[in-house]
């Protein structure tokens, strides 16, 4: 407790007072009052990812969600499960684990909710919200860090699997459309997190309801057993499911397994496609415009 | 613009969320270089006018002017010329006190250089040096408001606003605040400073707006509002009647005062607070009358209140009020333009 300390005297300067007696608006407002707008978003987009990037290692558990969660799935599918589920003509860890990374897209929602809703509730966002910095530059910060950790905990994921004898086979052209696919999805699903984030306002409500939707549609999605096998219910939901379509497409780009049951199935990348262009279409602007008007954080 | 008389001028601002109006038809001015306090209890609008101030919050009706400029159409202008601080805009928990400053420094705008030379005057003006390197969420609460005050001065705002910056701190660090606060008033800033302790208005202010269910329902200056208030007194409650008689006989004609027989009370005026206590408790004495307590007390938020608007504070229901109470809009300004 230092709170018996004395202030330091009036005498002492204030900012930017000190080199120029009748202070220029640069030196008044700071030179981002003035500066070039494209420039300008540029750099506080940096600045603020650069402030998410420097809190991972200080908040290692907010990335549990992306990594622990999906090392957890793929020791116990592959070790535990995984003895008992046979998959006609392959390999289990070539099935899980580009199930995994497909799945993994979804589940950002999660991590990019929880986020979103303790920087709104904290008021965090409200201080950047009353800076002279572009509101675009906030929100683009708030989905790439989250991006950013997605990609952190796809890696972990991605070693994890190779090291455990997943052989993908990927060509070059495989390779960048993997690539792109992951991207894109997660592009997608971080919006959708960062718009339940803004509308929940708490980081428990957005696990639980994130929880409470994801987990069964997971589950569903032919990530860990065919689809071919469940019942007729599960399998009419799971052949519809999004995120079916998410691990069948990279199956597809990774195994060049083909799946079948439902249009979304025969035609995994389009599909995956046209869910995450949707879910960016819908999501993009509702979430724009509710971080520009958004209530009190209280 | 740079030297607008007047820093703030606001006109019939309302906003309501659904059924509930939050702020209603209020007025305001706040002269440049001036300190305006927005005085009153929880709930009562001056959290929902400064986020409208500060381009948090569109308004449902009315007209704002800060600094020159519209906060609706004009938010870039506007938030250029004002810091926000205050109990929603928050520092990040998980960096230093370093850290957040000169984040704050750097997007205004400051390259990697200057915004660390502008960090490192703040953190010996505002004495955190010693914390200077400790995540936000380990600092107490008197060093995380100067930490919060100091983000608020990377630059030299035109306007700076502080929302409840004491709420929540213990007396002593309450103190080390406004002895900040008024440093920054006497280079000039001007100031809106939303309270909900009449002694933090009265310390710092040179007007005070009292605001309830989003209304202004009075201001004026300290010394004007305490004048309408009734000034800090001194309270002497008798063990029971039998004594309460005897005391009022004993001090009648030597002090000037009120009695109140069902609580067993003399109030006494004390505008010299120590002095006058000491006078009246050697008197007391002297009367040799066995008494429960004698308490120096300011007038309350309540007390307040109930002086300026006939109403107790927080009573709700604001349709039922006196329609020329509802409309009797408080101009922060001294004799400010009809």
């Amino acid at each position: 407790m230092s709170t018996t300390s004395v202030m330091t005297s009036p005498t002492a300067s204030p900012a930017g007072e000190a080199e120029a007696p009748g202070p220029t608006p640069e030196v008044r407002f700071g030179p981002a009052a003035n500066a070039g707008t494209f420039r300008r978003y540029v750099r506080e987009t940096s600045l603020l990812v650069g402030r998410s990037m420097r809190m991972i290692p200080r908040v290692p558990e907010r990335l549990f969600d992306v990594t622990l969660q999906p090392i957890m799935f793929t020791l116990l599918f592959l070790y535990v499960f995984g003895s008992a589920i046979d998959v006609p003509g392959m390999r289990y860890q070539d099935y899980l684990l580009p199930g995994l990374l497909g799945q993994g897209l979804a589940f950002g929602v999660m991590g990019a909710g929880a986020a979103t809703a303790s920087d709104f509730s904290s008021g965090v966002v409200d201080r950047f919200r009353s800076l002279p910095v572009t509101r675009l530059a906030v929100i683009s910060a708030q989905v790439i860090g989250q991006m950013l950790e997605q990609i952190l905990g796809m890696a972990i994921v991605l070693g994890l699997g190779l090291a455990l004898g997943w052989r993908p086979d990927l060509d070059v052209a495989g390779f960048f459309t993997l690539a792109g696919l992951i991207l894109l999805g997660l592009f997608a699903f971080t919006w959708f997190g960062v718009l339940l984030g803004m509308t929940f306002r708490s980081p428990e409500a957005v696990q639980g309801v994130g929880f409470a939707t994801l987990f069964p549609l997971a589950f569903l999605a032919g990530t860990f057993v065919p689809i071919e096998g469940m019942a007729a219910v599960p399998r009419a939901i799971a052949q519809w499911d999004p995120i079916s379509a998410l691990v069948a497409a990279v199956r597809q780009v990774c195994q060049g397994t083909d799946s079948s049951g439902s249009w979304q199935l025969e035609h995994p990348v389009p599909a995956m496609i046209g869910w995450c262009v949707l879910l960016i279409v819908v999501c993009v602007p509702l979430a724009l415009r509710r971080f520009d008007r958004t209530p009190a954080a209280n | 613009m740079t030297d607008a008389p007047t820093a703030v001028t606001v006109r019939g601002l309302t906003k309501r969320y659904g059924d509930v109006l939050a702020v209603d038809q209020l007025d305001l001015d706040v002269p440049a270089h001036t300190v305006v306090a927005l005085l009153g209890p929880n709930g009562a609008g001056k959290t929902t006018t400064v986020r409208m101030l500060a381009t948090l919050e569109v308004p449902t009706a009315g007209t704002l002017d800060v600094c020159g400029f519209d906060p609706v159409t004009q938010g870039h202008e506007v938030r250029s010329r004002m810091s926000l601080t205050g109990q929603f805009a928050a520092l990040e928990d998980n960096l230093t006190a370093h850290e957040n400053l000169v984040l704050m420094a750097r997007l205004r705008g400051f390259g990697r250089a200057r915004a660390r030379s502008i960090v490192a005057d703040l953190v010996e003006r505002f004495d955190i040096a010693e914390f200077r390197d400790k995540l936000i969420k380990s600092l107490s609460g008197g060093q995380r408001r100067r930490v919060d005050l100091a983000a608020g001065l990377v630059v030299q705002p035109e306007l700076l606003v502080l929302d409840e910056p004491t709420t929540g701190l213990d007396p002593r660090s309450r103190h080390v605040v406004w002895s900040t606060i008024r440093e920054l008033v006497a280079e000039g800033v001007t100031l809106v400073l939303t309270t909900q302790y009449l002694e933090e208005a009265d310390v710092l202010a040179d007007q005070i707006v009292l605001i309830d269910h989003g209304r202004a329902v009075a201001s004026g200056t300290p010394t004007e509002l305490k004048s309408r208030i009734g000034e800090q007194r001194v309270d002497v409650v008798a063990v029971d009647s039998a004594a309460l008689d005897r005391l009022v006989v004993a001090l009648d004609g030597s002090f000037e005062m009120s009695v109140a027989r069902e609580s067993r009370t003399i109030s006494f005026p004390a505008p010299d607070d120590t002095s006058d206590l000491a006078r009246i408790a050697a008197a007391v004495r002297a009367a040799g009358v066995p008494i429960d307590e004698v308490a120096l007390r300011r007038p309350t938020l309540d007390d307040a209140f109930l002086a300026l608007t006939g109403q107790p504070l927080g009573d709700d229901d604001p349709s039922d009020d006196d329609p020329d109470l509802a409309h009797a809009h408080a101009h922060a300004t001294a004799g400010a333009p009809a």
